[in-house]
């Protein structure tokens, strides 16, 4: 482990201690949405937990799980001291201090503005600069990936990078693409709007800035779960990965069609001509690729594990998988949210029907699926399995792991359907409270309930999951040594150069960027269109 | 990125050679099937249809021309008859950033202070304080007198006679008078009810919280009157003017809208509980 657990464990338990308090707080808005919650509460308080939930799990929980999980694969893959550990630390520290800087404000009440910032809303220029910090951080952490990475390619001249490593590096890369977008509009627009330097901000160039990080951001939330069904899933199954090369172009299409897609957050926006919205929404069409081929490879790896124990017959081979394994039980939930999410995201991505749930609920119970549905579920299936490598202990008993993970895949589905139900009807996202005496908004009142339900079995499996990993910290039963890693059923011998390495790809990512954002940017600045006040929150 | 340091031999060179060469093809490939179908194809159908020429749909398509290929017309041909002239650039916000209060002063005390008072606390019950009042909303409002967006005989003369930077710099002397806010110590015990409009608005009736606009740092248009401290009568007044369509220049009817709903009990309530806590 080359002595990264206290650095690794530092950056994932500043991520749960966020998580946990975010889901209270997710479980209070639930609450004062539904009808028993009606007079709770002032929508002034409503909007400033909604910023603190949002900006708590879209930007502390994924960013510091990313870092630190990052540094544990860069030691663990690639079996060699992490560089520049001291950079790694000041990193962390800066991170931490961006956090308090930007939560400062948002507890005070002076940066409601939710997390995707909302200009010409502005709130404390502190809430910006304290995210600014936060990545900053982060692109110190993506500059030590790529140079972990060079550096065991300069001792290892032409063998192929290991997997696991060859995703975080392309995560770390896309990361820096990505981070552009958000970096420019908060430096050159929102701060200095926020300082009072300036009283009108574009509002267009913004949301179009904005869009260029919004769609990329959630592929890095995302290929930390990704690189757990490529690189532990076969292995804690009992199996082999089925193909090497299909996670290397997976995490290479990630790369080159998560950046050039965003404008699909923004077809209801007037300031883009339909072409260039066309072009964004075909090269979406793309960026469901790698997950098809995901979906494809990891069932391959499942069926050759679940063959490999005497599964028998076109589906013999699933009941005999070993479900009690948390990695196996995670996937599997993992996979059913993503159906469900998947199917969805296909709604929103076609114009008209987009057109159709824009700005309802429809939208927030989406990503909850996906994303903290999904995506988290592995994030906690990750946690299960490098704990013991983190802290040199055993998990006691297998069973509170397996009914955590059950419990906030049924919590998850519980308070997302029907609320995906009430987008449908119309319910309004980012709404503080419904006027139930409306007839019509009577009949949501005991939907919102059930997704109350939901949000409270969530809230107590995520408290059950800070649990067990707390007592890996003091247990006594010794961890014993094992693989991590799956192995290919052909482990590579040697890749392409362009499937060990990110130079080819950095070039196609500019073209696809120059042309998918090149006239939408560009028109801001030929022909300015008409600014917005800046409405400051103070 | 680069593989510089690694020394490929030349069949690995020739055995990625086509790895590059069909990604580079395929992504280019994709773009320009999204460009030709999406920037060419489908404008120029759509534009037939609509009965535009290919090359106005394409620029329309781009976002070069305003409108949408697949519609004859531009939507905003409508003729538009706006409620107020002012119209919030950076320009004018710049004017109104530089403006100098002690000109300003000096022209209050000309022309403006025997109705509202040198520090503009006002003398009558039916003129306004303007003290602490927002410099925006000041601003607006001469503009608008001057204009004849807001019809008042006396204030439309007064105002007709002041240039742009008169109205910013008065504008600026007035609003910066201490700032007026409801000081709890004094505040009159107000009713639940109306509290509850003023905090929570009544969805039923499509009314907002006041607050929501009328509290500062809520974050409501530019132009929002400050309302702590108003005189009751000027404000059962104007609300009077707003409902009964008299007093028209606030945009897209916010207050019109407003002020039709609420009940002349509620109207006093919410005047007595504004007024409350002068100094
Ligand atoms: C003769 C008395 C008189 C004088 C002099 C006068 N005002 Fe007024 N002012 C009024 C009255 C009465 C109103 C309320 C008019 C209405 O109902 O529309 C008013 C309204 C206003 C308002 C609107 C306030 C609000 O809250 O909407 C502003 C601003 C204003 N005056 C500024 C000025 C300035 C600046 C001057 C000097 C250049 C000035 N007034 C001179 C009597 C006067
Ligand atoms: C959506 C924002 C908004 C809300 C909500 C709102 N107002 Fe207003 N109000 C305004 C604006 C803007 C103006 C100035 C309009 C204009 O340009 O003439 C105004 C003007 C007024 C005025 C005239 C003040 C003067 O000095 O001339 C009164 C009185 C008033 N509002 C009372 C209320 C009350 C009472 C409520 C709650 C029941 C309320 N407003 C809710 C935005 C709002
Ligand atoms: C206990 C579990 C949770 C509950 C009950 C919950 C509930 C909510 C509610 C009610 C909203 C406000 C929606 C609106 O006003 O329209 C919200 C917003 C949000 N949630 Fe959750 N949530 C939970 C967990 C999560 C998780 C695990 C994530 C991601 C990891 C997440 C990410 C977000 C984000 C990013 C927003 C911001 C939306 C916005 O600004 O509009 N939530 N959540
Ligand atoms: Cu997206």
């Amino acid at each position: 482990m080359h002595s990264v657990k206290r650095l690794c464990l530092a950056h994932f338990w500043v991520a749960f201690a966020f998580f946990a308090a975010a889901c209270a707080i997710g479980t209070w808005q639930m609450w004062v949405r539904s009808p028993l919650g009606a007079s709770v509460g002032t929508p002034g308080q409503y909007y400033m937990l909604v910023t603190a939930h949002g900006v708590a799990l879209a930007f502390v929980l994924t960013t510091f799980f990313i870092m630190g999980f990052g540094y544990f694969v860069a030691t663990t893959a690639l079996d060699r001291q992490l560089p520049g550990k001291a950079w790694a630390w000041g990193a962390y520290w800066l991170a931490v201090v961006g956090v308090v800087v930007a939560f400062a404000p948002i507890m005070n009440g002076q940066a409601s503005v939710l997390y995707t910032f909302y200009p010409p809303l502005t709130g404390s220029a502190w809430f910006y600069i304290g995210l600014v910090l936060l990545v900053v951080a982060s692109w110190i952490w993506a500059v030590l990936m790529m140079v972990a990475m060079t550096a065991w390619k300069r001792e290892n001249p032409g063998r192929p990078v290991p997997l696991a490593m060859f995703a975080t590096v392309a995560n770390a890369v896309m990361w820096l693409w990505t981070t552009v977008g958000v970096a420019v509009q908060l430096l050159f627009q929102v701060i200095p709007a926020a300082l009072g330097l300036v009283h009108t901000i574009d509002v267009g160039l913004s949301r179009t800035l904005f869009s260029w990080t919004l769609h990329a951001i959630v592929y890095f939330w995302l290929i930390p779960a990704y690189i757990a069904f490529y690189t532990m899933v076969p292995r804690a199954a009992g199996g082999r990965l089925y193909s090497d090369t299909m996670g290397r172009l997976t995490f290479i299409l990630f790369l080159v069609y998560s950046l050039p897609v965003g404008l699909h957050h923004l077809l209801m926006d007037p300031e883009h001509g339909n072409a260039t919205k066309f072009i964004q929404v075909v090269l979406t069409a793309f960026v469901s690729v790698p997950t098809l081929l995901t979906i494809f490879t990891i069932t391959a790896s499942l069926e050759i594990a679940g063959r490999l124990r005497g599964g028998r017959g076109p589906f013999g081979w699933i009941a005999t998988l070993p479900w009690d394994r948390p990695m196996v039980l995670a996937t599997g939930l993992s996979f059913v949210m993503l159906g469900f999410g998947g199917f969805g995201g296909l709604i929103n991505m076609g114009y008209g029907m987009n057109a159709m749930v824009h700005n309802t609920s429809w939208v927030t119970a989406h990503f909850h699926l996906i994303f903290g549905g999904s995506v988290v579920i592995m994030y906690f299936a990750i946690c299960y399995e490098i704990w013991p490598r983190l802290t040199g202990r055993e998990h006691p008993t297998l069973s509170l792991l397996r009914l955590q993970l059950w419990s906030w895949f049924v919590g998850m589905m519980v308070m997302t359907l029907p609320w995906h139900w009430l987008g449908l009807q119309g319910q309004w996202r980012r709404v503080a409270n419904f006027n139930y005496a409306d007839p019509i908004i009577a009949g949501w009142g005991p939907w919102v309930i059930v997704s109350l339900i939901g949000g409270i079995i969530l809230l107590a499996s995520a408290l059950l999951f800070l649990r067990n990993l707390a007592v890996l910290h003091r247990g006594a039963v010794l961890a014993v040594a094992r693989p991590l890693y799956a192995i290919a059923v052909h482990p590579p011998q040697r890749v392409p150069a362009v499937l060990n390495s990110f130079g080819l790809w950095n070039v196609l990512v500019l073209v696809l960027m120059l042309v998918a954002y090149g006239l939408p940017i560009a028109q801001f600045l030929i022909e300015p269109s008409p600014s917005a006040i800046v409405h400051r929150m103070r | 990125m680069s593989d510089s340091h690694e020394t490929p031999s030349i069949d690995r060179r020739l055995l990625d050679q086509p790895w590059r060469f069909w990604s580079t093809v395929a992504v280019a490939g994709t773009l320009l099937g999204g460009i030709i179908l999406g920037a060419l194809i489908i404008p120029v159908v759509q534009g037939r249809s609509a009965g535009l020429d290919a090359y106005t749909a394409i620029c329309r398509a781009l976002g070069i021309l305003p409108g949408s290929p697949a519609q004859p017309q531009p939507s905003d041909r409508v003729q538009r008859t706006p409620v107020s002239q002012v119209v919030w650039t950076s320009e004018l916000l710049h004017i109104l950033a530089r403006a100098d209060p002690a000109r300003g002063r000096t022209k209050a005390l000309e022309s403006c202070a025997a109705c509202h008072g040198e520090t503009g606390i006002a003398v009558a019950p039916d003129v306004p304080h303007l003290a602490g009042q927002s410099g925006p909303a000041i601003y607006k409002q001469l503009s608008d007198y001057r204009t004849g967006s807001r019809a008042h005989d006396l204030m439309a003369g007064i105002a007709r006679a002041l240039d742009e930077t008169a109205l910013a710099d008065i504008a600026a002397y007035y609003a910066g008078r201490p700032m007026r806010n409801p000081n709890p110590a004094t505040l009159a015990p107000a009713p639940a009810e109306i509290i509850t409009l003023v905090e929570l608005g009544d969805p039923r009736r499509g009314i907002p919280p006041c607050a929501s606009c009328h509290r500062a740092g809520s974050g409501g248009p530019i132009e929002t009157p400050v309302l702590a401290e108003q005189r009751d009568e000027y404000f059962i007044q104007q609300i009077n003017l707003y409902a009964s369509g008299q007093r028209r220049n606030d945009l897209y009817a916010r207050m019109r809208t407003i002020a039709a709903q609420l009940t002349p009990s509620e109207i006093a309530g919410l005047a007595a509980y504004y007024r409350a806590g002068f100094r």
